[in-house]
């Protein structure tokens, strides 16, 4: 599903990802872990083409990032999500799907459909201006899920929520993860994480550290976070 | 199939971009104030204009006021429109708007593209709106009709094409007052080279300045090429107001602010597109 070979991020004299290749297989839940600055957004952005590796590649699905088509099977999720706050939620799912060539009719079953997805029955009406930071997370969860996404590309999809929140959150993952679709996962909850990736990666300073299943990568005795703690420390 | 396959993402962006600018408060002030100043100057198309005992034709008189209606109008536009397009990638950015849209199947030319048809559209309504009020005045008040003055408001659309291109270009590449101040300025020294050079080829100051002249040749011919390949915004309005008073074109000379301003629409557009190509989406 996604192929990242040698891939080099540089921006001036600061190396953000440094030769990097990993692939994730169609139907994986995949998480990619790093502290701070360690070059995950910059490779979601690359896979997303808003920003251009210095070298190397990335293809979805075989068609290269740098292609529009390429994006026709994505569903993203940024780390702050914003919503104009001049427009509805309910205006904002629509505007994402006639985005997506979805028809007017269909376009409007299916916002339906996510709005009760994501939990927002009898907000959607009201202008994104007034929204919580958790509301607005639901809803560009909702945007991303729009067209049903082949890989969906979450970048802290929890940032903001509340514990209830972050709950819904995974099962609705989960739920869509055994419906067979791929995610690909920008997180720093490693608890959250361990429970429900298939596989995993770890970077730090851009330089790939690890990348397996995460049965494979936590030993016994061990949790995720001691594994991430030594990886990047040591 | 493969073109309307390319064109429905523009045209959805023009959708969006008239739908966001239009339900912004700032335009609608903006457009309510500028009606309001045209709607105004009524009270100049109404009674007989008489000059120490002898009346004027009205026809004539309602040209001239209208043509210099025509100019402030034109101007004011193009001031606008360079503050509607100065915000625009920035307000896409910050309200994630760019994001969104570009996380779609949308290539960046077509949101580029979708951008400057969206605003120029706005804008150039915007300018026929005001320019149709003094048309209807003209018409309603005197009898007056000139329907070229609309014709020569559509004309003028060039120079927010210009406007808008630039403005967009610019404010990728400097804070945005900045861009706007470089706008502005293309079109005031513009202005200024053309009434220098009107006055330049008046009688009188054909018979003040020595033919020889006290600059080098060379000098010269250095100001005249810049003068030549300046953006002719002025030279435009000039040259669509000429349709006004009915003054017939005189072969390339006439039509060469146009073909000058649309010359830079071109490359800047190139140069716009090469550098959005190129820009980190945040």
């Amino acid at each position: 599903m996604i192929e990242l070979k040698n891939v080099t991020k540089r921006y001036d004299s600061l190396m953000a990802v440094d030769n990097v290749s990993f692939s994730v297989k169609t139907g994986e839940y995949f998480a990619l872990l790093g502290p701070n600055g360690a070059g995950k957004t910059t490779i979601v952005k690359m896979l997303l083409d808003f920003t251009r590796p210095s070298s190397g590649s990335l293809s979805v699905r075989g068609i290269p990032s740098a292609l529009a088509e390429c994006r026709q099977s994505i569903g993203y999720l940024a780390e702050n999500h914003h919503i104009p706050p001049s427009l509805s939620g309910w205006q904002y799912l629509l505007r994402c799907a006639e985005l997506l060539d979805i028809r007017r009719s269909e376009a409007i079953d299916h916002c339906r459909h996510i709005v009760e997805l994501i939990g927002m029955q009898g907000r959607e009406d009201t202008k994104a201006g007034t929204y919580s930071k958790g509301m607005i997370q639901r809803f560009g969860l909702g945007a991303a899920l729009m067209g049903d996404p082949k890989l969906l590309i979450l970048d802290e999809p929890t940032s903001g929520l509340d514990p209830i929140g972050i709950r819904e959150i995974r099962q609705l993952l989960e739920s869509l993860k055994s419906q067979g679709m791929t995610i690909f996962l920008n997180s720093h909850l490693l608890s959250e994480v361990e429970k429900i990736c298939d596989t995993a990666a770890i970077i730090n300073r851009g330089k790939l550290l690890v990348k397996d299943a995460i049965s494979a990568i936590v030993k016994d005795g061990e949790t995720l976070e001691d594994v991430f703690v030594r990886l990047v420390k040591g | 199939m493969e073109t309307s396959k390319s064109l429905s993402p523009i045209t959805r962006i023009i959708k969006y971009t008239l739908i966001d600018e239009v339900q912004q408060r700032s335009f609608v002030i903006m457009f309510v104030f500028c009606a309001i100043c045209v709607f105004l100057i009524r009270g100049c198309y109404q009674g007989n204009y008489m000059v120490n005992g002898h009346s004027l034709d009205a026809g004539t008189v309602v040209r001239a006021l209208s043509k210099m209606v025509f100019h402030i109008i034109s101007a004011g536009v193009m001031v606008i429109a360079a503050l509607l397009s100065m915000r625009i990638f920035r307000r896409d950015r910050n309200e994630g708007m760019q994001s969104c849209l570009l996380s779609k199947p949308i290539a960046r030319w077509q949101y580029v593209m979708g951008k400057i048809i969206g605003l120029w559209v706005l804008s150039v309504l915007f300018m026929f709106i005001l320019h149709s009020i003094v048309f209807l005045t003209a018409s309603i008040n005197l009898n007056v009709f000139m329907p070229e003055y609309l014709v020569a408001s559509l004309l003028c659309s060039i120079n927010l094409l210009f406007v808008i291109i630039a403005m967009l270009l610019l404010s990728l590449l400097m804070p945005d007052i900045v861009a706007f101040l470089c706008v502005l300025g293309v079109g005031i020294v513009g202005l200024v080279a053309d009434g220098i050079a009107a006055a330049s080829h008046s009688q009188i100051a054909q018979a003040i300045v020595p033919q020889s002249g006290g600059h080098p040749q060379s000098d010269w011919a250095w100001w005249k090429t810049v003068y030549f390949l300046w953006p002719k915004l002025s030279g435009v309005q000039q040259m669509a107001s000429s349709l006004i008073e009915s003054e017939s074109f005189h072969g390339f000379a006439s039509i060469y602010p146009f073909v000058n301003v649309l010359f830079y629409c071109l490359i800047l557009g190139a140069l716009l597109f090469k550098r959005f190509r190129n820009e980190d989406i945040i």
